[in-house]
């Protein structure tokens, strides 16, 4: 064995070392490129019609602050609770999430909100601007007229809603069935319009003359009256005794009107109060027939409904239009002609006509028309062409010199009949009526430009009033903006429902709720688009330490005296929250 | 306790039994085996380290010279491809003086993609101030591991172990692994002669005017000078503990021989069969193993030397335009020398290609057949091939 030595020590090293701080050497001036914080629009929030901050009412609902993001949708729309459960959430159709694995479920967590909200007897924070002079009156207490009255009040005016049956809601508590819409939370949300100041005055009926007072106490008065009236199927003995009307049959249910129905029953029309009846009828022990003259695919009800109808046992047949209804022992022989498809048009519906002169008849114990509504006073639809007249996207303005001015909206004048798109008319006739009273008439289109939300046309009051939305670029982020390596697969929440039998036996409603841990997983899912989270990604990857958190936890600032421009952040930023634009030399400091 | 282990686990075993702290790399063929190994340590707490996974190679050792900066033991493993991407930080790393160890398991460089051993890849780092050592078999890689933490450490360079890809790190030999409390004897805790100190703060490596960079390359080449020295005396401490020696050469019978084959990595156990037989047949033959690559042990190889009037280096390895590397260190070391032997320089092996008995036996024949060296090198086998593109 070899003898140990002892080890000598080894030679001094040589290495660069300083004590001094690199501080002076300011590394900010090799920049060609300045990072910048810009926050952008999500897509979701663009493609909602009322224009919600979905983006940020996720992230908030991911941070559990569950009221703040309950009153970010209330700043646009007054309706979460029903939204969250009849809105056919167009917003999900362009979540990016969409190309990456599966949307967020938006109308569940909005639901959630609402019915968290609802549960814990919240009262919202929302800031009224400072008491206007005007007073508006809106006529007709549905989604339009209410959300009217509810933006005007908030926006400082005085709003008086006139409703001629004996409560609000108009179609929300008439024409929607109480398995989609609980009329708790309906009168919930409408309780706290009134809260907000809104004055509903109900069984007021509102004649043609207060339109035309010249010294009318009104400034502006807001017609949603909607279209309560059905459509004529215009083919003999449509008017025979017992052929029944959905809309109407909708409503006396919710009076307690209907007793249970025995037989077949056929509904007519492809649209929402169709599928409506349809089920309704089922559930009052029907067999039901649902008759559209085109395909499916053409139906302009929401195909989630139209799903769920044929899974609750509801027959449809395409290609079929009824010619003519016979009265015969008490039943009705619909004669039907079967229908083909001449034209196809991915964008529209089908063009159809008959098949040859293929017919066949059937016979129903119970016949409702349903193909359609329009208003029930001609003088509730907005006249063709006239001076001082403005078509806006979800409403339409007439302005007068001498009388009030006079706003067509909701369902009078809306392609698609839906809640959100009511909302939407509401907001837009409300600011619209607010630029016209600061700024006069020219001002509104290019005043509403400012506060699309992304293209539009939605608008956003928050962007009106000048709130941290407006500082957003409209610039819509899209999919390949993201940097996805920093998202995880994980499938959407699955909807909660009852049972298929359970049903049929009753209108309770079917979506059941979820709890907070698993709302707060769904929203965890959102890429919150074009927003900043604060996940800090930017500071960290920041080689030069130039990226710091201000004292409000939401604040970053970039220090410019050693940002070099590298872009790290910007490209490490998961979300599109920031930007990197050429140097200006003009702009250096 | 002796195992049968593969090659890379050798040097697995090793790291694990020299407690490194942080370890970094990204997967490649054939080193992967080697930090999967570690990475399954780390993960269940087997080895306390840290194993950062990085996004490549030059990642992996910007990582590890962040993480020796502040005074803490560190180990990596590549190959071929991904120690080139490395070859700017490996200067980094030397100059920085930070004892970063690595494992190099030598592989062909692309193109063509060739995963098979040769030695081209570690010898075209020779000018970035690593230590480099070949190794001959799984006990001399466990060993020689070990040992690496040990040098780097008190001459404040890293150090390259490097072991032939598949003819040593995928087979499978008994490897005598020693218990951790006899390396922990041998390789007390690392204690850095310099750190970051959030205490203290202070920036290492900034600028070196002309007016000290001189200085501090001369300060390198101090640092190549002890580690020959300390490596003996190291050498004796190891197997005063462990048994074991190596040596940072090899002769075997040297003394009397005419023809000395000089060989390095697994070449050499088939040249010892060889020579061995070659012996039996009365020919003077020697044979010279030099595992020492960086620091060229110039000294042991003229003394080795002495007495042959031939050398014959084979490489499985070669510099383009010149020779085999090993037989142009070798002319170097002896060309001062008067009356030095002549060097014959033989390329074989490359890309993996067997080298058998019979080559090598070929090798001393055509060697002894010689009266001078005609070429700078001489391809053995090399076959007719009739696949060139771009003929017209």
């Amino acid at each position: 064995m070899a003898t140990q030595q002892p080890l000598t020590n080894p030679s001094p090293l040589l290495i660069p070392c300083s004590y001094l701080t690199t501080e002076g050497n300011k590394t900010g001036s090799w920049r060609f490129l300045r990072p910048k914080y810009e926050e952008k629009t999500s897509p979701c929030s663009a493609a909602c019609p009322a224009g919600e901050d979905i983006g940020r009412v996720e992230m908030l609902t991911a941070q559990g602050s569950f009221k703040e993001a309950w009153e970010t949708i209330l700043l646009e729309n007054p309706f979460p609770g029903v939204c969250g459960r009849v809105c056919y959430h167009p917003c999900e159709q362009q979540c990016n999430r969409r190309e990456f694995d599966e949307p967020v479920a938006i109308h569940i967590l909005e639901r959630f909100l609402a019915d968290t909200a609802s549960r814990y007897e919240l009262k919202p924070s929302l800031q009224k601007l400072e008491s206007k002079r005007q007073k508006i009156a809106v006529v007709g207490s549905g989604p339009s007229g209410l959300a009217a009255g509810y933006f005007l009040t908030l926006l400082g005016y005085q709003a008086d809603v006139f409703e001629a049956l004996p409560e609000p809601g108009g179609v929300l508590r008439w024409g929607i069935p109480l398995y989609r819409l609980p009329l708790s939370i309906l009168n919930q949300e409408i309780a706290q319009i009134r809260e907000l100041g809104v004055q509903i005055h109900c069984g007021k009926s509102i004649s043609q003359e207060l339109l035309r007072g010249g010294k009318s106490e009104y400034d502006a008065i807001f017609l949603g009256c909607g279209h309560s009236r059905s459509l004529p199927l215009k083919i003999p003995g449509e008017d025979l005794d017992g052929v029944k009307n959905g809309l109407q049959f909708l409503t006396k249910i919710r009076r307690g009107e209907v007793a249970d129905l025995e037989g077949t029953a056929a509904v007519i029309g492809g649209g929402n109060t169709a599928v409506d009846t349809a089920r309704s009828a089922a559930r009052l022990g029907a067999k039901v027939i649902l008759i559209y003259r085109r395909r499916r695919q053409d139906m302009p009800a929401f195909a989630e409904e139209v799903e769920m109808a044929l899974e609750e046992g509801v027959e449809l047949w395409e290609l079929q239009a009824p010619v003519k209804i016979a009265a015969q022992d008490g039943d009705f022989v619909v004669t039907l002609r079967h229908m083909q498809v001449v034209e196809k048009n991915r964008q529209k519906r089908a063009r159809i006509k008959p098949d040859s002169n293929k017919k066949k008849e059937i016979r129903v114990q119970h016949l409702f028309k349903a193909i359609g509504g329009e208003a029930s006073e001609p003088w509730y639809d907005p006249p063709k062409k006239k001076r001082g007249m403005l078509r806006l996207s979800d409403c339409v303005l007439l302005h007068k010199s001498r009388e009030p001015t006079l706003v067509y909206g909701g369902d009078l004048v809306a392609d698609i009949k839906s809640v959100a798109h009511a909302v939407a008319s509401g907001k837009q006739a409300a600011i619209a009526l607010d630029i016209l009273f600061n700024e006069g008439l020219d001002a509104v289109r290019p005043k509403l430009q400012t506060c699309l939300v992304g293209d539009g046309p939605s608008i956003s009051l928050e962007t009106y009033m000048s709130g941290p939305r407006s500082l957003r670029n409209h610039r819509v982020v899209r999919y390949h903006d993201l940097n996805t390596d920093y998202f995880q697969f994980a499938p959407m929440i699955t909807q909660p429902r009852l049972l298929r039998e359970e049903r049929f036996q009753s209108f309770a409603e079917i979506n059941l709720k979820i709890g907070a841990s698993l709302a707060i997983r769904e929203a965890e899912r959102c890429f919150n688009c074009g927003l900043c989270n604060q996940c800090d990604n930017c500071q960290l990857f920041c080689p030069e330490i130039a990226v710091t958190r201000d004292n409000n936890p939401r604040g970053r600032h970039i220090n410019y005296d050693y940002c070099k421009g590298c872009g790290l952040c910007v490209v490490e930023c998961p979300r599109n929250a920031m930007i990197l634009e050429e140097e200006l030399l003009c702009d250096r400091s | 306790m002796r195992q049968v282990l593969e090659g890379s686990h050798a040097v697995s075993e090793a790291v694990r039994l020299a407690r490194a702290q942080v370890i970094s790399a990204y997967p490649i063929t054939p080193q992967t085996h080697i930090v999967e190994q570690l990475s399954e340590y780390c993960a269940n707490g087997t080895l306390d380290a840290r194993f950062l996974r990085v996004e490549s190679e030059h990642s992996a050792l910007a990582a590890l010279i962040g993480a020796a900066s502040s005074g803490v033991r560190t180990f990596t493993a590549t190959s071929s491809q991904g120690l080139a991407l490395m070859h700017e930080l490996l200067h980094w790393a030397s100059g920085a003086r930070l004892p970063i160890v690595m494992a190099e398991v030598n592989r062909a460089m692309a193109p063509g993609w060739n995963i098979w051993a040769d030695q081209t890849d570690s010898l075209a780092q020779r000018d970035t101030g690593w230590i480099q050592l070949y190794c001959e078999n799984g006990q001399e890689v466990l060993d020689t591991t070990i040992q690496a933490f040990r040098l780097a450490e008190w001459v404040n360079l890293p150090v390259m172990v490097n072991l032939d890809a598949f003819f040593l790190s995928h087979t499978y030999e008994p490897v005598d692994v020693p218990d951790q409390k006899s390396v922990d004897r041998f390789l007390p805790p690392y204690k850095p002669r310099f750190q970051l100190d959030l205490a203290n703060p202070c920036a290492f490596n900034q600028l070196a005017p002309p007016n000290i960079y001189m200085e501090m390359r001369h300060n390198i080449q101090m640092a190549m000078d002890e580690a020959l020295t300390f490596l003996e005396q190291m050498e004796e401490e190891f197997e005063s503990i462990l048994g074991r020696r190596h040596g940072a050469v090899e002769a075997i019978q040297c003394d009397d021989a005419e023809i000395i084959l000089i060989t390095s990595g697994t070449v050499t156990s088939t040249s010892r069969q060889v020579v061995a037989e070659l012996r039996e047949k009365g020919e003077k033959v020697g044979l010279l193993k030099i595992k020492l690559f960086r620091p060229f042990p110039v000294n042991m190889l003229r003394e080795r030397t002495a007495s042959a009037s031939k050398v014959a280096v084979i490489d499985r390895n070669f510099s383009f335009g010149a020779s085999g590397i090993f037989a142009q260190e070798v002319k170097a070391a002896l060309c001062n020398f008067p009356g030095h032997p002549p060097v014959y320089s033989y390329i074989a092996g490359l890309g993996g290609r067997d080298i058998t008995m019979e080559v090598i036996e070929n090798i001393y024949w055509l060697t002894k057949k010689s009266t001078a060296p005609e070429n700078e090198s001489s391809w053995v086998g090399l076959r007719e091939v009739d696949h060139a593109v771009g003929q017209s």
